[in-house]
């Protein structure tokens, strides 16, 4: 073999031998079991990080599917657990809008909101207003279509307010 | 003239055909003497380019690789800061005593290609210079500032003295040893076993748990030394295959 062709092979076997020990070093695996699993985790999510950059990113739909029969059936929690999935890399507008949802859904509450998870829904709606500006779903059953009404709704929610003491709010209707 | 006659070397013997063309066989004395010079440079090619790089990365792999006391998990320990700074005193302490001749590994006579391989042979180098460091220096407490501190006297002094080759192989093997012996025979030691309880620790060896709790001493399986063993062992072969320089 020529001499640049063992050149070559040199660089290439140090460059990948090199990315090996420095990802061993990155994710510390504690056995031989786990270091295959995060391997394959580096690698998906890596995928993920090519798809973003060339453009081609696109949620999990079978993930988003799961999502939305989980947010209909009002499990919340599984529900943001499916949207998350389907989108690792926090660039769908609509998987975030529905995430700021289910937060919102399961905070409310006929005598007093859980501020916790309403927050938790204007962080997400914050997502939301980054990704897309004019976000609007198109999800009928949502009675707040946009992140205007729902970020409304929310510091609504969150603000006391003599309003707040009005017998009458148990009668209120979650949107 | 004259001189320049007595540089060549005389081959008194016959020549003989053979269908093999990489190989001349010289009969000489009715032996017949197989002369290779190919399949030499590239052995010693493949050595530069494959081994070396292959040897130093592992070095690199296991140096910062501990076992932990308690579950026999694999702990990876990254290096420091100052093992960096070390790993960078020993270069220029290898190119100061001729073991890494600069203008033998670079040069702008040399191909791009070549120039490239050689930088990757001598970043494989630094990252297992670093990684021994990160083996043989305690990872955390006194005990880490106090060696890290002797290693600094030590190579600091080295950066100033007058020496060669072999001068420095002797004081990085003393180095070496001594620190290995002092982590992984004296301060493992000492070190109590990890998975006791306060109470037990104290009734079964209070003078180990003492020492541990006082020095900060991480608690690594035994298996931790025989691994940095190795390493270690294997920079030094790293070193011993390292040419000084590349160009003929």
């Amino acid at each position: 073999m020529k001499e640049k062709y063992i050149q070559i092979v040199g660089i290439a076997l140090t460059a990948v031998y090199g990315v090996f020990v420095v990802f061993l070093y990155a994710a510390e695996p504690r056995s031989l079991e786990e270091l295959t699993a995060k391997a394959v985790e580096t690698v998906q999510n890596a995928a993920t990080k090519g798809q973003v950059i060339t453009g081609t990113y696109e949620i999990d739909k079978a993930k988003f599917s799961e999502g939305i029969a989980a947010f209909r059936q009002e499990n919340y929690p599984l529900a943001r657990d499916a949207f998350a999935k389907s989108d690792p890399e926090r660039r769908d507008a609509n998987a975030q809008f529905y995430i700021a949802y289910s937060f919102y859904r399961q905070g409310w509450g006929r005598v007093t909101n859980d501020d916790v998870m309403f927050r938790q829904a204007l962080e997400a709606l914050e997502r939301v207003n980054f990704i897309d500006k004019d976000f609007r779903s198109g999800d009928a059953d949502l009675k707040l279509r946009t992140p205007a009404e729902l970020k409304n709704e929310l510091e609504e929610g969150l603000r006391v307010t003599a309003d707040d003491f009005n017998p009458l709010k148990v009668l209120r209707e979650r949107k | 003239m004259n001189d320049a006659l007595k540089k060549f070397e005389v081959v008194d013997g016959e020549l003989v055909e053979v269908d093999d063309e990489d190989h001349l066989l010289i009969r000489d004395n009715s032996e017949l003497q197989r002369v290779a010079p190919e399949i030499h440079e590239r052995n010693i090619l493949y050595l530069r380019y494959v081994i070396i790089p292959i040897v130093f990365l592992t070095v690199a792999m296991l140096g910062g690789l501990r076992i932990s006391g308690l579950d026999g998990a694999f702990v990876f320990v990254r290096p420091a800061l100052i093992c960096l700074i070390f790993a960078a005193i020993l270069l220029i302490l290898f190119a100061r005593s001729k073991v890494l001749e600069t203008n033998g590994w670079f040069s702008e006579s040399f191909p791009m290609l070549k120039n490239v391989a050689n930088g990757f042979v001598i970043a494989a180098l630094f990252a297992a210079a670093t990684q021994v460091f990160n083996s043989l220096i305690p990872e955390q407490g006194l005990m880490f500032w106090i060696v890290a501190f002797c290693f600094f006297w030590t190579l600091w002094n080295n950066l100033f003295a007058d020496f060669d080759a072999q001068k420095l192989f002797r004081s990085l093997g003393a180095l070496f040893g001594l620190a290995f012996v002092a982590k992984y025979l004296i301060l493992a030691n000492l070190t109590a076993p990890a998975g006791r309880t306060w109470l037990e620790a104290l009734m079964e060896n209070p003078g180990q748990e003492a020492v541990t709790r006082l020095l900060d001493l991480p608690r690594f399986s035994g298996a931790t030394g025989y691994i940095q063993f190795f390493a270690v062992g294997l920079f030094l072969l790293g070193l011993y295959l390292l040419p000084s320089r590349t160009s003929d």
